[in-house]
């Protein structure tokens, strides 16, 4: 087993620090699942927190009879459960907004490279749009469009981050259209959904897989920095990014555990998927410079 | 000929761009609340009061009329007058300018070097630790997201060490009607922080980018013949590479500084710095549509400029840009 994943990476041994940044990376997304389980409180669940306890030092004991091994938030929230629950909706937000951006981008740009005319125009006078202005500014403009709200998040990260998909994808599927695997496809007469579902499709779909670690990157940064600006996810639902501004006004009065916890843990999981998003891509994508 | 079609293709591009958002920005706008309510009383108001605010704020025509509305007198600078503040929205945008302005041109001024230099240094001995150590911070660097970035960049240089100040402008001196905090010794120290916050993840990406280049240009013939000819490592890598490495440098140079003014939203919110994004997210927050829109088009203005600027300057110095590809 383990020789057919070395095969598939390449027959090279994976690097010690990709091993390293993934285990950090795996241990993230597994805290995230078992939250409920591990995390000693339930932040969302009003009579599990004790307001006296508000802004308690870190390892204080509580009244819960557990420890505070981080502090407790400004309302008595144990922070140690705000970081667990808070990743759940980090990682929930910022994969599923990848994952339909990918496939809303893929879409476009294989439709705009296959149909090309005005189909292509039109795809692509969009993404040049969508790309001259900063994924910032574009999230920005979408999520006060749209309102708060988990839902309303996502829709916006998708918004901001399908245009990058697409033009990957349509370069990629422009030199595919070339080779005579499609002659023949169109040949035979296939159907046009089959022939870009079955064979356009899956041949220009490596180069934006690689890009997806790195977007989801991306869209928890984003989704942090709108959920800190306070247009994000409602308060009584923190995420990490929500954590870190509920902290910012106690951290001018000294009590930095608020903000520093979570925030540290909100940068560990952005670098360790960087790390491994490069790592990826250098294997998978040997063109590719860094940048 | 080609250069002057290549500019004209562009200008028509950055044109569609601005009505795009334009269009996007007035709808959005539109649906985030009735600002009906920031001027008269919400318990007090009679029917009336409310019918006679919204008449006079126009909001009582359909849309795409206010929409019209809003575009002709957008074309004369006129964006209306602000609900809270009652002053011209774009004349208060552009008295915030000058604090946003002098934020990001210092954040550039020592980014653009810093990662030049640093990418230089790491690309001309690649592979070696000081390299990978390189690669690696830059990798972290670009992790931090920007609002934590200045949360500890607080907690570390102004409270815990008393070095800095943790927020505000300090004293301005007064050149050319505008007050500019870069002209005194307070302003500046007051500057500290800010700039840091911005320029951290630009010095990071101009120094990969710097890297990146470096690696390539030097396995290229012609640094070949200068080590041949036996020049200085030094006078390589100043006089060759660099030049060779510039237009991509330049052109994120150009991008980033636009970048800047977006990320000025949560920098400036944060240090309290009285500048355009703080002026965006306080209107976003009190429902001043005027303000908001003001803001948001003036930040896509200076964005597609600047954008439609670096093009043309590749334009003109590189002419295989003018080739359409």
């Amino acid at each position: 087993m383990k020789a057919l994943i070395l095969r598939a990476l390449n027959r090279r041994p994976p690097l010690p620090a990709l091993t390293l940044s993934g285990i950090i990376l795996a241990t993230f997304v597994l805290m995230a699942l078992i939250a409920p389980v591990v995390a000693p409180q339930n932040p969302y669940d009003p009579l599990q927190i004790y307001g006296w306890e508000a802004s308690s030092p870190p390892g204080t004991r509580g009244s819960g009879g557990y420890l505070y091994l981080l502090g407790t938030d400004g309302l008595g929230r144990d922070i140690v459960s705000c970081i667990l629950y808070g990743l759940r909706i980090s990682l929930m937000v910022s994969v599923t907004s990848a994952a339909i951006a990918a496939l809303i981008g893929l879409t476009a740009g294989v439709s705009a490279a296959y149909f090309g005319r005005w189909v292509d125009i039109v795809i692509m006078r969009l993404v040049d749009l969508q790309l001259s202005l900063p994924t910032i500014l574009i999230a920005l403009i979408a999520i006060v469009t749209l309102g708060p709200g988990i839902d309303r998040i996502i829709l916006a990260l998708i918004i901001a981050q399908w245009a990058g998909y697409a033009r990957l994808a349509r370069s990629v599927a422009l030199s595919e259209t070339n080779k005579s695997y499609m002659d023949a496809a169109l040949l035979m007469r296939l159907p046009t959904s089959r022939i870009i579902l079955r064979h356009l499709l899956p041949n220009s779909i490596a180069p934006a897989v690689t890009l997806i670690p790195i977007e989801i990157g991306h869209a928890i940064a984003l989704e942090a920095t709108l959920s800190f600006l306070g247009l994000g996810v409602p308060i009584d639902k923190p995420s990490l990014g929500s954590t870190v501004a509920n902290g910012f006004q106690y951290l001018l009065t000294g009590q930095y555990w608020i903000s520093l916890f979570p925030g540290l843990a909100l940068f560990g999981l952005i670098a360790s998927i960087n790390l491994v998003g490069e790592h990826l891509r250098r294997r998978l994508d040997p063109r590719s410079r860094p940048i | 000929m080609a250069l002057i079609s290549a500019a004209l293709g562009r200008l028509g591009q950055a044109l569609l761009l601005l009505i795009a958002m334009s269009l996007i920005g007035f709808i959005g706008i539109h649906s985030i609340g009735n600002p009906v309510f920031n001027i008269v009383n919400i318990e007090t108001a009679t029917p009336e009061d409310i019918q006679r605010a919204t008449v006079a704020l126009g909001l009582d025509q359909p849309i795409w009329r206010q929409y019209l509305l809003f575009v002709g007198s957008v074309v004369h600078g006129n964006f209306g007058t602000s609900y809270i503040y009652h002053l011209p929205a774009l004349q208060l945008v552009m008295s915030k300018l000058p604090a946003t302005l002098e934020l990001a041109c210092m954040a550039m001024l020592i980014a653009a070097p810093a990662g030049t230099g640093v990418g230089l240094l790491a690309g001309r001995r690649k592979g070696t630790r000081l390299d990978r150590t390189i690669l690696k911070s830059s990798v972290f660097a670009l992790s931090l997201p920007s609002f934590w970035l200045s949360m500890m960049l607080i907690l570390i240089g102004a409270i815990l060490t008393g070095w800095f100040p943790s927020g505000g402008r300090g004293a301005t001196a007064r050149v050319m009607g505008q007050e500019w905090s870069v002209l005194t010794l307070d302003g500046l120290w007051h500057m500290a922080l800010p700039v840091l916050a911005l320029a951290i993840p630009n010095i990071a990406l101009i120094a990969r980018l710097a890297r990146a280049g470096t690696i390539e240009v030097e396995s290229l013939d012609f640094t070949r013949f200068c080590r041949a000819k036996g020049l200085s490592p030094r006078r390589i890598l100043l006089r060759h590479t660099l030049p060779n490495i510039s237009m991509p440098i330049v052109t994120i140079i150009g991008l980033q500084f636009g970048g800047m003014l977006a990320f000025a939203v949560v920098v400036e919110s944060i240090f309290s710095w009285p500048g355009v994004g703080k002026l965006l997210i306080d209107s976003i927050q009190l429902l001043d549509r005027p303000v908001v829109m003001a803001t948001l088009t003036f930040i896509s203005v200076v964005f597609v400029a600047l954008n439609a600027f670096v093009d043309l300057f590749h334009a003109v110095l590189d002419p295989r840009v003018r080739l359409p590809s």
